[in-house]
């Protein structure tokens, strides 16, 4: 069912496939990489991860099918609402780790 | 449908491809031939095996859960699990924590033997046309048939879990003709 409103938070899986699409249409492999790379290799995600979470956000109007033309690969780009969705969720996280920096630095 | 680019299949792709299977069918129809080729491309990418299975062992596990108990088949062993819990607590409620009681024993056997009979049926296809399946109920009653004959006592635990097994296979067997695969 796609929504028009960003549901938060968003799973980390979900976070960081948002973001390696932000700015460019990707195919699988390539998405897993990105996430790799963004998270420092803390995130690394498999085939079968990847595939479920895309099905999900595409349900969701976060991600859809890309224009790329390459046959032995499926490209994904970000829509509208996966756009407005990572940003709220990067500002999301930022309020907390601003939170979570103040009362670090007061104990 | 697309094939990875490469030109000989290695054995771990054989053998991914294989577990791919576990995935339900229409997963499968959208996503099979991109995921064999990520699974190449890691492959090639991969400086060890090693670390290679480690991550679609994890990758498989996490991603099969959701599918599983999103679906009818896997309500059912939730129903099953749930039951089995619940004479569990009525049993300790009645006849207190004896470790040594035969639902202790056989309920294990259950859930072995309804995975296996999933795991098989995924792989190998219908339950009925599976060497593996009947390869393993053979085995499974002739364990049954010597332990009875060697112990000569039903109430051994191992000849309970056995007969769970079967019982679990039987029970899959039948949910599966039910509610169909995933």
């Amino acid at each position: 069912m796609t929504k028009s409103e960003p549901t938060l938070p968003l799973t980390p899986a979900v976070f960081h496939i948002l973001l390696a699409l932000f700015g460019r249409e990707r195919h699988g492999y390539d998405i897993m990489q990105q996430v790799k790379a963004d998270s420092g290799d803390t995130v690394k995600m498999g085939p079968g991860t990847l595939y479920g979470s895309l099905d999900r956000m595409i349900e969701a109007g976060l991600v859809a099918k890309g224009n790329a033309q390459d046959p032995r690969r499926i490209y994904y780009r970000l829509t509208a609402l996966g756009q407005t969705t990572l940003r709220a969720e990067t500002e999301r996280l930022s309020r907390v780790a601003r939170v979570a920096r103040r009362q670090l630095g007061s104990a | 449908m697309t094939r990875p680019a490469r030109r000989k299949e290695s054995r771990s792709l054989r053998l991914y491809a294989r577990l791919l299977e576990l995935y339900p069918p229409a997963f499968l129809q959208r996503h099979r031939a991109e995921m064999l080729q990520n699974f190449a491309d890691l492959e090639d990418a991969s400086a060890s095996k090693t670390a290679l299975w480690l991550l679609i062992g994890k990758d498989l596990t996490m991603s099969l859960i959701p599918h599983f108990f999103g679906s009818r088949l896997g309500n059912y062993v939730i129903g099953v699990v749930f039951t089995w819990m619940l004479l569990f607590i009525i049993g300790y409620f009645f006849y207190g924590p004896t470790p040594g009681r035969p639902v202790l024993h056989v309920f294990p056997g259950v859930l072995l033997g309804m995975l296996s009979l999933y795991v098989a049926t995924r792989l190998h296809g219908t339950p009925q046309g599976s060497l593996y399946v009947i390869g393993v109920l053979v085995a499974a009653i002739l364990v049954f048939t010597i332990g009875y004959f060697r112990y000569g006592a039903p109430g051994q635990p191992i000849l309970q879990v056995f007969g769970g097994f079967l019982i679990g296979m039987l029970s899959m067997s039948i949910a599966i003709r039910v509610y169909g695969m995933l």
